[in-house]
């Protein structure tokens, strides 16, 4: 029941080695919401949830294939189904789409590998791998600037994924098992878990990006076509605030604590950078892109603090980023088609264009976190949370949300308000569609927040008995 | 000789057998490379299999016949086999490399002699049948015809006389050339130095190599008769510590390939940094005293960059450059495929078998408390990937005007997507190369 989010994307991205044109993109959208559908069906219906050892893959190391989800993983995995399919709708009239969409489909399986893993190596296999379909992605169809963007990126990840090849290793030597359940109950002496803590750190850091190690993500954001940066911005940073929630906190818990002032701090701090970078940009991407690290540090806060509240608050927030950035990033796609520029254009668009201004504001709301769109809930989950935790850290991070509904506003205003514009049309029925159907979700997550709360309580226990 | 030191020598004897013959055969003017060539391949594929059929046991004094040495062989004269193959397919050189065979078996046989041997004189006459065919093949395709050719073969000679000086003082200080005789008198200081000349004689063969696939053979060989005197030196009567050796020569191998590999625009260069870089992680599991690891990364090591010298082979330039490589996307698909595959696979990244081999080997490292190797050589590998990562991205540029079309090599191709296939398939499913691996025993 958990294997066929990755098999699925591997079979379209096989079918795309056959001449099958146009077929790509629908096959691909397909295999989206088979995988969002399969996890809804499997979360449902409670199977598949134990993990289910294949076969031993690297045998004298005694790792397996071995495969299951939990609440986390669950959530993020129907999240990424929902943005790939949502990206590959929107990945019409690309150039050479076989080769686009059988690099789609193999990065859509490494995410979905990084999350149904359980073990370790395979896990870092899956995390490591999604970068080559990543970067020729970029590198292939990115925009102007697309060789730096790549070569930056790149060259970043690897760096923190080399440490965290060393500290998996590491904790290998110590553990002698990779199985997510043995490594559970496997504890280290303290000094080891902040060394080995601070290895795998370094791998999940680059990824989020933690604050200052973020050098990479305004020039792949702003330079990654439009479907590429939905699921960059939308769940590939999330493999990385799953990793910190699923592996540095049950694996080291003492270590983690030791170190959490520290990431508290630089969490926060670059929450409150992110947003106060948002409100002095003058590109469209480049707002989402600082908006984006601003709300990822905020969930890196959540997740640093390891309370119950924070944790719930970061899966929360994680689903709710991932869908509001997918819908901020289709749109100003969509606006640069009206406006001919990522630039805010001069303003009154909103006259000719009031769906596509309907859905800005919606969005925008979301990402302030508004009550009643799916921002609100997370968010105030962790400020709660860090407030109980460290009143410092609180007033810092509940800045965050003032700042980006300073900047998100200033965007709205300067694109769609003022004297009417002299051309541009409103969303067509296919954006429409789309766009739509993302605002409902982010709309249930903000009205029903359980739907994804309770997931996370699914992997509670285990998470909220660590500081023991 | 005894009928086991017979069975041990079979191998050479086969091989310098068949060597002499494609070199008389070469002189009619009749017969054509092209049949030398793939004589040449079934007689190395028949070794290989013979050596696998006869298994160990046996052996003399001189001549060992274990774990290792078959395993060795057989790889050796595998690669040698596919080597044949692509000189027999490939265009350029056709028409005047009718010696080629003869010369790539007279290598092998050396090879072989080398990775067998259990005795210092044994290794040195195994060294230098293994040098100067292969100096000349290597010399003659990867540089030009110039004075580069020359410093080149002096190079090899010097290596392989800092080896036998080594190998003098060895024997002045054991008064024995047998391995078994080595471990005896550890603390001589004429024996520490000769041990350290032989290594470096040992050594320089493969850093003076240019990439080239005739090169791959004595990489092989040379680590296969490092990884055989190490053991012999280590598990003496006293015991040598080798690992502070070893690893200074890993992470001296790991840190210059990075950091040459990221200016080079040469593509045979590029791979000849490779290799080094891959020696360099082979060097790193000896240092930890990981034989199965060292052998595992040995195989992807020679499987890499044998597919990669096929691939690259469809380029009709003699000192090709990446911009060289422009436009090969759009009309060598098929070669790019195996290209990229094949690059994942040197740099390491999953599910391919280079992943499986640097995890081994970086397991084996930790596991020796060589944490500081373990994060240098997987930052090397970093700057590495960087750098090879441009051989894939090279062919997706446009071509220039003025370019060359790249020629029509089927057999290369061929060769190099089914070494790429097998890479990423022995990463997924390494089995069968992990039960080779465990084999290589001394």
């Amino acid at each position: 029941m958990v294997v066929d989010v990755v098999l699925i994307p591997l079979l379209v991205g096989a079918a795309c080695a056959l001449p099958i044109g146009s077929l790509a993109r629908p096959l691909a959208v397909l295999s989206g919401l088979l995988t969002a559908g399969s996890v809804a069906a499997a979360v449902w219906l409670g199977v598949g949830a134990e993990p289910l050892g294949l076969y031993y893959w690297a045998a004298p190391l005694g790792a397996q294939l071995a495969v299951g989800w939990d609440g986390w993983s669950a959530a993020l995995l129907m999240l990424g189904g929902v943005l790939f399919a949502a990206g590959a709708a929107a990945s019409g009239g690309v150039a050479r789409p076989r080769a686009y969409f059988a690099l789609w489909s193999l990065l859509q399986m490494a995410v979905a590998g990084v999350f149904v893993s359980r073990d370790l190596l395979l896990f870092f296999a899956a995390y490591e791998a999604l970068l080559v379909p990543l970067a020729l992605l970029l590198w292939g169809w990115g925009g102007a600037d697309r060789r730096a963007a790549t070569a930056r990126l790149a060259v970043m990840w690897l760096t923190g994924s080399a440490l965290l090849l060393t500290g998996i290793l590491a904790l290998w030597v110590g553990a002698h098992t990779f199985s997510f359940a043995a490594l559970g109950s496997y504890r280290l002496a303290e000094t080891s878990q902040v060394l080995l803590a601070l290895l795998f750190l370094a791998g999940f850091a680059m990824r989020l990006p933690l604050f200052p190690f973020h050098a990479w993500l305004a020039r792949a954001y702003v330079s990654a076509p439009a479907p590429v940066a939905v699921v960059l911005a939308g769940v590939i940073s999330k493999t990385a605030v799953y990793a910190v929630a699923r592996i540095c906190l049950p694996f080291f818990p003492r270590g983690m604590a030791d170190l959490s002032p520290y990431l508290l701090a630089l969490a926060a701090v670059g929450a409150l950078y992110g947003a106060i970078l948002a409100t002095r940009q003058c590109d469209t991407r480049a707002v989402i892109t600082y908006a984006s690290l601003a709300e990822l540090n905020l969930i890196a806060v959540g997740v640093f603090l390891a309370t119950p509240g924070g944790l719930v608050g970061a899966l929360v927030a994680s689903v709710s980023h991932g869908l509001v950035v997918a819908i901020l990033v289709l749109l100003t796609a969509a606006l640069a088609r009206r406006t001919g520029s990522f630039g805010f254009g001069s303003g009154g668009l909103g006259a000719r264009a009031p769906v596509l201004m309907g859905s800005f504001v919606l969005a925008i709301l979301g990402l302030i976190g508004v009550p009643g769109t799916s921002g609100a809930p997370g968010q105030l989950s962790i400020l709660a949370a860090a407030f109980a935790v460290s009143p410092g850290i609180g007033l810092l991070a509940s800045l965050v949300p003032v700042v980006i509904a300073v900047c998100g506003v200033g965007v709205l205003r300067a694109v769609f308000f003022g004297p009417p514009a002299p051309r541009g049309w409103d969303l067509g029925w296919r954006e429409r569609g789309l766009v739509i159907v993302l605002i409902a979700l982010v709309v249930l997550v903000g009205v029903v927040p359980r739907s994804v709360g309770d997931l996370a309580d699914r992997t509670g226990p285990a998470l909220t008995e660590l500081r023991r | 000789m005894s009928a086991a030191e017979l069975g041990a020598m079979l191998p050479a004897l086969a091989l310098a057998g068949s060597a002499v013959l494609a070199t008389v055969l070469a002189i009619p003017r009749r017969t054509g490379p092209r049949i030398l060539a793939w004589l040449g391949a079934l007689v190395a594929a028949t070794v290989a299999g013979l050596a696998l059929a006869n298994g160990t046991g046996g052996g003399s004094p001189s001549i060992a016949r274990d774990g290792a040495s078959v395993f060795f062989i057989a790889l050796i004269a595998m690669v040698t086999a596919v080597s044949c193959v692509l000189a027999a397919a490939d265009p350029r050189r056709i028409a005047r490399s009718k010696d080629e065979t003869g010369l790539a078996l007279f290598a092998a046989c050396g090879a072989v002699i080398v990775v067998s041997a259990a005795d210092l004189v044994v290794l040195f006459v195994g060294l230098a049948l293994l040098a100067i065919p292969a100096y000349v093949l290597t010399g003659r395709a990867a540089l030009a015809g110039d004075e580069r050719v020359v410093r080149h073969f002096l190079l090899g000679a010097t290596s392989s006389a800092v080896a036998l000086y080594g190998i003098a003082l060895l024997y002045a200080a054991t008064g024995e050339t047998g391995y078994l005789g080595l471990g005896r008198a550890t603390h001589n200081p004429l024996y520490l130095a000769g041990l350290g000349l032989t290594l470096a004689g040992l050594l320089s063969h493969i850093a003076s190599a240019p990439g080239h696939r005739w090169s791959i053979v004595t990489n092989i060989a040379v680590a296969g008769a490092l990884l055989r005197l190490v053991a012999a030196t280590a598990t003496g009567e006293v015991g040598l510590d080798w690992q502070v050796a070893l690893a200074s020569v890993a992470a001296a191998a790991l840190a210059l390939s990075g950091v040459a590999s990221i200016a080079e625009r040469r593509v045979r260069r590029l791979a000849g940094y490779a290799t080094i870089a891959q020696l360099g992680f082979v060097a790193t599991a000896a240092a930890s005293a990981a034989l199965p690891a060292a052998a595992f990364a040995l195989v992807t090591y020679s499987a890499v960059a044998l597919g990669l010298f096929a691939g690259l082979a469809i380029l009709p330039q003699r000192e090709p450059v990446l911009d060289d490589l422009a436009g090969l996307a759009r009309r060598r698909p098929l070669a790019v495929l195996a290209l990229t595959l094949l690059v994942l696979g040197l740099v390491g990244v999953p599910p391919t078998a280079g992943f499986l081999a640097k995890v081994y080997v970086l397991e084996a490292a930790v596991r020796a408390q060589l944490l500081w190797l373990v994060v240098l050589g997987t930052l090397a590998s970093v700057a590495s990937t960087a750098a090879y990562a441009r051989l894939v991205l090279a062919c997706f540029a446009a071509p220039r005007l003025d370019a060359v079309a790249p020629s029509r090599m089927r057999v290369g191709t061929a060769v190099a997507l089914v070494i790429a296939i097998a890479v990423v398939a022995a990463g997924l499913a390494p089995g069968a190369l992990l039960d080779a691996a465990q084999t290589v025993r001394f």
